[in-house]
């Protein structure tokens, strides 16, 4: 499956073949949409952009992030990556993406990458959401025709006949009647044009076959030519017989024999090296176009054109008839790895259309899937599958056709997740969360659990940071101040406190001399002035401990004008009684709060009503004097002074009472 | 103010004794017109007494006999012993408080609102520790008015 999903994707991540990947595009994130369980879950998630110039402890974390991620960078041939992970198979010179199924993430050139966040597979995705569905009449008549030529391919292997010229020359015409349709882009014809030239191969290889026939016969005539001469110069005497002229003549016809037995000789061995040179090359054009065609169907399978590569796969056999179908990999080589996958069997281009059939069943499985969660408003998972489909099958008719408002639906979900992402690269957990939310309106089965618990532990830890900016702040400390707040800025750039804390520290740089007012107020326990300029003073609320006793002064002048007023009100409503309840009460007062006789509208309702109740006054003093002395007579009379002065009074009650039972538990002369 | 009943009237030597028992002669004279207008007398007596001074110091009035009129106007009771409040006529403003010990006011019944009238001595007790407890005053008969 593994080597299944890396042909696919290999279009997919086109860019990777061709160098178009940015080395900045790379971010890893959790997975926001609910499916994906990538390798890095529940890490921070940060761009390799700007993550330099951190501090001590940033830095620790950033280490973490760099850990987490892989180099970019292969290891270069030694097989083995700078992360320590083997190479990806190579093809073609080129590395081969490898999706990992278990973590939906894509390894290449030492890279890990999200299948739903690279940024190819995300353009492409994005562009095929915005995409109309393809089901024009001339699309639909496209599908057909490749179907039919697909079932004319198929229908011949299983019948193991023959396909003859004819039948290639039926597929080569019907594949360039379908390559006007924009959508094939051409690939139908790429297709033909292979078929043609392998055939034009083998014709070629044919003539050369003829030809070498043709010599191998005139190699015979002219060895059994040259036999004869050599025989008849065998039979001639070897003494000499004869006159002299015959005695010539016999010489002269001999030596003719010979040159002519030479000449033969050569011309046999130069037709001989004619006929080895055809076949030499008849085996070359055989092989350079086993690779060219075999070459073009690997491409029609990057391309994730897989009807064509089901094609021209049952079309090879059929035009090279040798029965040799293994690919033409280097044996042992990374690639031919990809191809056995795992298996341990060569490669063939039997090989190659199993993948592409694979392919689309894998394809029209998703696109059931995409359909029934759609139908359930599962739309995180419904998203996981289409970028699946997409990504593997962009060109299929199932993916093809996917309706406009399905299209609108998965679109608003995953613009959602892209913002999420963005939010998360940008560390604005704030926002993350908010469309968290909408992700969950959308799609009640969202699994959220593992981005909140992600966000709020940064926020957290953003939260600690400026808290301990704060402590450090006002202990006097600017350096570990400013170090936490750049951590706490680190961690969360748009935590809402830290402009909160800027602005404190500002105010609180400019209201130095403020503060040092309020402390010297505070120390001559002048709260009053404090509360009558509370506004000028409210800036000590920076420091914490200075707010508090801020508030602890506001809160105690105004509770004491607050109450103050209510007992003008009293005292005013019963000229005898109030004011001595008044005095009482402020009596009370004192005795609950030291700081009451502190201030001085207290003070002077005290003295106030002192004066206005002086009987009462006097006679409670004096019982409490008498009563220091023993006197109790004395002292229990003016509290009985005191209470027909103020009925209500609890001072004079509480008086009586006391003294009334220690004299009647003392005893007395009879 | 109220009469001080001497309890050390002899003298020395003969001289002074014939001019105290002169005033003896007196005091029996006066008591027997005090015994022949009672009323009058223990109304004069409370009006003397000046609920001011004892607030003041109550110590001054130590041992000290006074025949009080008042009406009851408060009465804290712990067993039979009461401690009651009396007003004096002519002033609602101040309270006289009066420790009637259980046995004293036999065939009287204090009842609060009404009037009385009360033989009262200056007394000091003594509390558990033994400590003093000054100036109050102790009911030694009561009579209804």
């Amino acid at each position: 499956m593994k080597t299944f999903y890396t042909m696919m994707l290999l279009p997919a991540l086109g860019g990777f073949l061709y160098g178009q990947m940015e080395p900045g595009t790379y971010a890893v994130s959790p997975d926001l949409s609910g499916t994906q369980q990538n390798n890095n879950k529940g890490k921070k998630q940060r761009s390799s952009k700007g993550k330099k110039a951190r501090d001590n402890r940033a830095d620790d974390e950033d280490d973490e992030d760099v850990d987490d991620r892989p180099s970019r960078r292969g290891g270069g041939g030694s097989g083995v990556n700078d992360a320590g992970e083997p190479e990806n198979p190579r093809l073609l010179g080129m590395e081969m993406p490898l999706l990992d199924p278990s973590s939906d993430t894509v390894t290449y050139n030492g890279g890990k990458f999200d299948v739903g966040n690279n940024a190819i597979v995300r353009a492409r995705f994005e562009k095929y959401l915005q995409q109309n569905p393809d089901d024009s009449t001339e699309a639909k008549r496209y599908r057909q025709r490749m179907n039919d030529l697909l079932k004319l391919t198929q229908n011949n292997a299983r019948q193991h006949s023959e396909v003859g010229s004819q039948t290639l020359l039926q597929i080569g015409r019907g594949l360039y009647e379908i390559n006007d349709y924009s959508g094939d882009a051409g690939q139908a014809a790429t297709l033909a044009s292979a078929i043609a030239s392998a055939l034009a191969v083998q014709y070629a290889n044919r003539d050369r076959e003829r030809k070498n026939e043709q010599l191998t016969k005139e190699i015979e005539k002219l060895v059994r030519d040259t036999n004869i001469k050599q025989t008849r110069n065998e039979n001639r005497p070897t003494k000499e017989v004869g006159t002299g002229r015959n005695r010539r003549l016999q010489q002269s016809q001999s030596k003719s024999n010979t040159f002519l037995i030479a000449e033969q000789t050569t011309e046999i061995a130069t037709k001989k090296g004619t006929k080895v040179k055809n076949d030499a090359d008849s085996i070359a054009a055989t092989e350079l176009s086993k690779v060219n065609y075999q070459s073009t169907l690997i491409s029609f399978l990057m391309q994730r054109r897989f009807e064509h590569a089901l094609i021209g796969s049952f079309a090879y056999r059929h035009i090279f008839r040798d029965g040799d179908n293994k690919l033409n990999i280097k044996k042992d080589s990374q690639a031919s790895k990809v191809f056995e996958g795992g298996a341990g069997v060569p490669p063939t281009v039997g090989t190659i259309a199993s993948l592409a059939a694979n392919a689309r069943r894998e394809v029209d499985q998703n696109m059931e899937a995409v359909a029934n969660l759609m139908a359930q408003n599962k739309m995180a998972e419904a998203t996981q599958h289409l970028i699946e489909a997409v990504a593997i099958g962009e060109y299929m008719p199932s993916v093809c056709t996917f309706p406009t408002e399905s299209r609108r639906r998965i679109a608003e979900f995953w613009t959602l997740r892209k913002r999420s992402l963005s939010a998360l690269n940008a560390r604005d957990y704030g926002t993350l969360e908010e469309i968290a939310d909408k992700m969950k309106e959308m799609d009640v089965d969202f699994d959220d659990s593992l981005l909140r618990t992600y966000c709020e532990g940064r926020k957290l830890q953003s939260d600690m940071a400026l808290r301990n900016a704060r402590k450090a702040f006002m202990s006097g400390d600017e350096e570990a101040a400013t170090e936490y707040a750049e951590e706490a800025a680190l961690i969360w750039p748009r935590n809402p406190h830290l402009k909160e804390m800027q602005e404190e520290v500002l105010k609180l740089d400019n209201n130095a001399a403020l503060i040092t007012e309020f402390k010297t107020l505070l120390d001559r326990h002048q709260y009053r002035t404090i509360y009558n300029e509370r506004s000028k003073f409210k800036v000590v609320a920076i420091d914490p401990e200075l707010e508090k006793k801020y508030e602890e002064c506001v809160m105690l002048i105004g509770t004491i004008d607050a109450m103050l007023q209510q007992i003008d009100v009293a005292a005013n409503q019963d000229k005898q009684m109030g004011p001595c309840m008044a005095y009482e009460m402020l009596l009370d007062f004192m005795d609950k709060d030291p700081r009451y006789m502190e201030d001085s509208a207290f003070k002077d309702a005290v003295v106030r009503f002192k004066v206005d109740a002086q009987d009462f006054v006097r006679a409670l003093d004096e019982a409490k004097v008498q009563e220091e002395r023993r006197e109790y007579g004395s002292a229990l009379a003016n509290y009985y002074r005191a209470q027909c002065l103020c009925m209500p009074s609890n001072r004079a009650k509480e008086g009586i009472e006391r003294i009334s039972q220690l004299i009647l538990s003392a005893k007395f002369p009879e | 103010m109220a009469r001080r009943k001497n309890k050390k009237g002899s003298g020395s030597s003969r001289a002074p004794l014939a001019i105290c028992i002169g005033a003896a002669a007196v005091l029996v004279v006066g008591a027997l017109a005090l015994s022949g207008g009672h009323k009058h007398g223990v109304s004069a007596a409370s009006q003397n007494f000046r609920i001011s001074d004892y607030r003041t110091d109550a110590s001054r009035f130590t041992n000290n006999r006074y025949s009080i009129e008042g009406r009851v106007e408060n009465i804290e009771t712990l067993g039979n012993d009461r401690l009651i409040a009396i007003s004096i006529p002519g002033n609602k403003q101040e309270r006289l408080p009066l420790l009637v010990h259980s046995g004293v006011a036999q065939g009287v019944n204090l009842t609060r609102g009404d009037t009385f009238l009360f033989e009262v001595e200056c007394c000091t007790g003594h509390d558990d520790e033994q400590k003093e407890i000054k100036g109050v005053l102790v009911v030694r008969r009561v009579e209804t008015k």
